[in-house]
């Protein structure tokens, strides 16, 4: 781990701003109710490493250690412990709770992000195996002004009941458009078929990437 | 998952030094952090091979005509290779491009396809001791929920093989190599697999500190025609309930050589012998249809796996006649 970058940022930015967040209300009731600390930083003991060798060596079991992980085109440093997936230490460590976890097994997809442009399961992916991989997450795709084409697709074919699965699903569909352009059907759902909607809103989900896909610049 | 030490070795014979007892070899842990969360397996340490993407990565085509396959290699970069364009390797590109999803397609390697465990839902999961888990004493499916596992070959535990990629591979002639300390070694990729694949055995018969560096397959196995065919409960994103791989080279209007290996159907992956009676024969749905007749005549369900025994055949008529090009 280098020692010369940006000091760790652990809070997480809704208490960073002050502001008031549905989930800084829920983490707070939760602490209130239990009594107890929530997340998994809480489960790890011993002091940060900085000064770690970065991705090399014997990391033991058990210890907090702060890697770099590029997200969203920005390098962001978090604590973690070697079992810490890449999910959880996006949802915990880095406050990007739009990935979702659900079965946390590789089986629903709602946790997908992107790894190097891949669509990826983060709940099978290990944080420590992450470094130094580009990584995009449902948060990465909206420019300041506008959605993700994908994105405004979903809104306009209101393409989702719950929601739960939505972020997962978007991530499948922009790698699948990244990969084909304009998918045939048969091709789409091979491309989604890693991501399950329990809602059944796959036919407008199909519609909305297929209409994605036909506009311009994608 | 409960804490383990993350070992991130600089080189194969470093990785193969590092292993021992409660230490288990990683590379993109799509299977084995499953069983870490479900607590059926859990090691001291992590050996993780992912750092050495640049030994173990990367299909490779030899002037000769063979192709190397690096243990890191995804499924999906195996689907999507042009090295492994031609009509013979079909039936390893499509058994990896059906594979599970996108996301474990992406990831997923090759040498962690062939060496993942099973999908038997007594071993998978941590409330039942079976033999195979070492912490009971028989096979639970036996008497029990068993209609996913196997009609033939079985010793004594009804488990079937889960890898895609290995039906493929053997009837395409693959040898695996593999490296202990600082001595490499290349074996038949049948011999892989335990010659009696018993509760007490491993799925795979590579030692604690053999690492799987790559898989390489001659040059004849892209001549001829290929196919991969398995059937699911559902159309995507499911374990396969049969499988079957074909190899055929046809001149002449005659099958000159012919290889099957089906898959899910037992402990190892299962080649079929009788292959060879199709050699001289011309190519045929009728003739198909009679030998995959006589191969499943030997099988042996047990009481919910009977359906193995039709849909097998269709399964395994499909793939000839795909390898055919019928």
């Amino acid at each position: 781990m280098q020692t010369d970058g940006p000091a760790p940022d652990r809070t997480p930015a809704s208490r960073r701003s002050g502001g008031f967040s549905r989930r800084s209300f829920l983490k707070g009731a939760s602490i209130a109710a239990v009594g107890g600390p929530a997340g998994a930083a809480a489960t790890a003991g011993g002091a940060i490493l900085t000064d770690a060798p970065r991705d090399t060596g014997t990391i033991p079991a058990g210890q907090l250690r702060e890697i770099a992980l590029r997200v969203n085109g920005v390098e962001r440093r978090v604590a973690v412990e070697t079992r810490t997936t890449l999910l959880d230490a996006l949802r915990d460590g880095l406050d990007l709770t739009g990935t979702k976890k659900v079965c946390d097994r590789g089986a629903c997809g709602a946790c997908t992000v992107l790894v190097d442009g891949q669509p990826t399961n983060s709940c099978l992916m290990l944080a420590h195996d992450a470094v130094g991989r580009e990584i995009t997450t449902i948060e990465g795709l909206a420019s300041d002004a506008a959605l993700h084409p994908v994105q405004q697709a979903f809104v306009e074919h209101d393409a989702l009941q719950c929601g739960f699965c939505t972020p997962g699903f978007v991530m499948s569909a922009v790698a699948c458009l990244g990969k084909h352009g304009k998918p045939s059907p048969a091709t789409l759902r091979h491309e989604l078929a890693g991501n399950i909607c329990r809602c059944g809103t796959y036919g407008r989900i199909f519609a909305a990437v297929q209409d994605a896909a036909g506009r311009a610049g994608r | 998952m409960n804490p383990f030490e993350l070992r991130n070795p600089d080189s194969v014979a470093a990785a193969s030094g590092a292993a021992g007892p409660a230490r288990v070899f990683k590379a993109a842990g799509i299977d084995l952090l499953d069983r870490l969360k479900e607590r059926i397996d859990d090691p001291d340490a992590l050996v993780n091979l992912l750092p050495l993407g640049a030994e173990l990565g990367g299909i490779g085509r030899s002037d000769d005509g063979t192709i190397r396959l690096g243990a890191l290699v995804t499924l999906q970069q195996i689907a999507d290779s042009d090295a492994l364009a031609a009509p013979g390797l079909r039936a390893l590109r499509e058994a990896c491009g059906e594979a599970a999803t996108p996301q474990v397609r992406s990831r997923a390697t090759l040498g962690g396809n062939l060496l993942q465990r099973n999908r038997c839902w007594y071993f998978r999961s941590a409330a039942f001791q079976c033999a195979h888990d070492g912490k009971g004493d028989r096979c639970l499916a036996w008497h029990g929920e068993n209609r996913y596992h196997a009609i033939f070959g079985v010793v004594d535990c009804l488990r079937v093989h889960p890898s895609n990629a290995a039906p493929p591979l053997m009837v395409l002639g693959a040898e695996v190599e593999v490296q202990r300390g600082e001595a490499r070694r290349r074996q038949p990729i049948a011999a892989l697999f335990p010659d009696s694949p018993a509760a007490a055995t491993a799925e795979h018969t590579l030692g604690a500190d053999d690492v799987l560096i790559a898989v390489h397959l001659p040059a004849a196995a892209a001549r001829g025609g290929s196919a991969y065919r398995e059937s699911r409960e559902k159309q995507s994103f499911d374990w396969a309930t049969t499988a079957a791989a074909v190899h055929l080279g046809v001149e002449g209007g005659r099958i000159t050589s012919a290889s099957i290996c089906l898959g899910a159907v037992a402990p190892n992956p299962w080649p079929v012998d009788d292959a060879q009676s199709l050699v001289g024969e011309a190519p045929s749905r009728e003739l198909f249809e009679q030998l995959a007749r006589r191969v499943f005549r030997r099988a042996t369900p047990t009481e919910q796996n009977r359906y193995k025994v039709e849909v097998g055949q269709a399964i395994l008529v499909d793939a000839l006649l795909a390898a055919a090009g019928l």
